[in-house]
């Protein structure tokens, strides 16, 4: 018994229409590292050429649009490293003196930032450089004015970077003396400015005047000290009274972004590997029979 | 003769396949190519991925329209997954959506049209922002002042589309 024409494409409809939302319910539970790697899996395959027309367009316009103020940046920072490079001689003979280690070079990789026009664009950018160029997952992504985010998934030509307007980003950060520290994540809501981040974790007495540079404070090990975050603007207490909560407006955007530098290891973090740590001191042995020994109350 | 009028009517659909895929392409290649390579930023910028899932889900059954919106869904999540299924959940709805409200109103006004781009974008960008936990502070912004930007700006490129490819679309337009 078979329905009309009319029923069976209904019913066609019905499986098809059911099916894609079953089947999206189902990417929306995956858990984060398979959809990450279902999502690179696609971008090499399938959409490898797709990613590398839109790569290809970005340099078309850097070239087109933008080559004057390369032209000027190249400038300034050739005349900044001339001044600098008797500094940096200066430097390493003091450090040689006093028998301090070099300081670590972080070597980078450049990459565009492959924008989509979609309302959450912003928090996840699609960046030109992968495995290939040497990037790895939890690699810092930075601009020349400050920190952007870190990769969460890389294949060999491409790679993924969570940035600070992710509701799951947080880093620890420092004030630009090191005095004061606390932890950084994006602040709900907007500002006029666009989306802005917050300090937290700052005790009441270490109240930070407007204009305070925010910086990386290295710890954790995925972001090395001293990467610019932000600047402060204004403090509110804590629901609990016990601290404030300062409202940083970010130095880089990651939505304006089309350049971005990424810092592939070795990262000159407060916290060296474990396996550079000294190993402890031997525990002296402890005297048998004398359990009140050198206790003062 | 039977025959010539079947080989003429399959000749045409054939020409009329080729002409809606020539204009798919064109706004295909305008955004992942033209546009990158003019406009930097995303905000306010029309969605040629979103125009090009709106004029053929208005030409297919509710159920190809969903099958479109999850090709078109999964596309996005792959290059920016800020939460992957939030685009294909979104674009399925709207695929269908605009699927079915074909077969329910003929579109034929060019009004009509617009409105369809307007709030297929609006809608789909609400989805997104939905499904992908936008803290609540921060959706009355995204969802009342970018998303409706961004509507605005693909409807009057669809509305142009269609100005200028409604004999290729086999759209009709009263006025």
């Amino acid at each position: 018994m078979r329905g009309s024409p009319g029923q069976d494409a209904a019913r066609t409809d019905f499986f098809l229409f059911t099916g894609c939302i079953a089947l999206a319910l189902l990417a929306l539970a995956l858990p984060r590292s398979w959809s990450f790697s279902i999502a690179a899996a696609l971008r090499q395959t399938v959409l490898r050429p797709v990613v590398a027309i839109q790569a290809r367009a970005n340099q078309d316009r850097t070239s087109r649009f933008s080559l004057h103020s390369v032209e000027r940046s190249r400038d300034s920072l050739a005349v900044l490293v001339q001044q600098q490079d008797a500094l940096r001689r200066e430097n390493d003979n003091l450090r040689g003196l006093v028998g301090v280690r070099a300081r670590l070079t972080t070597a980078s990789v450049s990459a565009e930032v492959l924008h989509r026009p979609t309302v959450t664009d912003a928090r996840m950018l699609l960046l030109d450089a992968g495995s290939a160029s040497g990037v790895r997952n939890f690699d810092p992504v930075v601009t020349a004015e400050g920190l952007i985010g870190y990769i969460v998934s890389t294949g060999p030509h491409s790679s993924s970077a969570l940035t600070w307007a992710n509701p799951d980003f947080a880093a620890s950060a420092m004030t630009a003396d090191g005095r004061v520290s606390g932890f950084i994540h994006p602040a709900p809501g907007l500002n006029a400015s666009g989306p802005t981040l917050e300090l937290t974790g700052v005790a009441l007495r270490d109240s930070l005047p407007r204009g305070t540079s925010v910086l990386t404070a290295g710890a954790g090990g995925t972001f090395p000290r001293g990467i610019p975050v932000g600047r402060i603007v204004s403090m509110a207490p804590e629901v609990n009274g016990y601290g404030g909560i300062y409202r940083v407006i970010p130095f880089a955007s990651p939505g304006a972004a089309s350049h971005v530098i990424i810092l592939i290891s070795p990262r000159d973090s407060v916290f060296p590997a474990p396996s550079r740590l000294p190993l402890p001191p031997p525990a002296p042995a402890l005297p048998a029979a004398t359990p009140a020994a050198g206790v003062v109350h | 003769m039977a025959l010539r009028m079947g080989d003429r009517r399959r000749r045409t659909r054939r020409s009329d396949g080729v002409r809606v895929a020539f204009v798919l392409g064109l706004l295909l290649l305008l955004e992942f190519y033209l546009r990158p390579s003019i406009v930097d930023g995303q905000h306010g910028v029309p969605d040629f991925l979103m125009l090009v899932l709106l004029l053929l889900a208005i030409r297919e059954q509710p159920g190809g329209g969903a099958l479109t919106g999850f090709a078109v869904g999964l596309t996005l999540d792959a290059l920016t997954p800020a939460r992957f299924g939030a685009n294909i959940l979104a674009h399925v709805l709207v695929g269908w959506g605009a699927s079915w409200g074909r077969s329910i109103f003929f579109a034929d006004n060019l009004l009509v049209n617009a409105a369809l781009f307007f709030a297929g974008t609006w809608v789909r960008d609400i989805l997104v922002l939905l499904l992908s936990a936008t803290p609540w502070r921060s959706l009355p912004a995204e969802a009342l002042v970018w998303a409706p930007l961004q509507a605005l700006s693909t409807a009057v490129v669809g509305v142009l589309v269609v100005v200028v490819f409604r004999d290729w679309l086999a759209i009709r337009i009263e006025t």
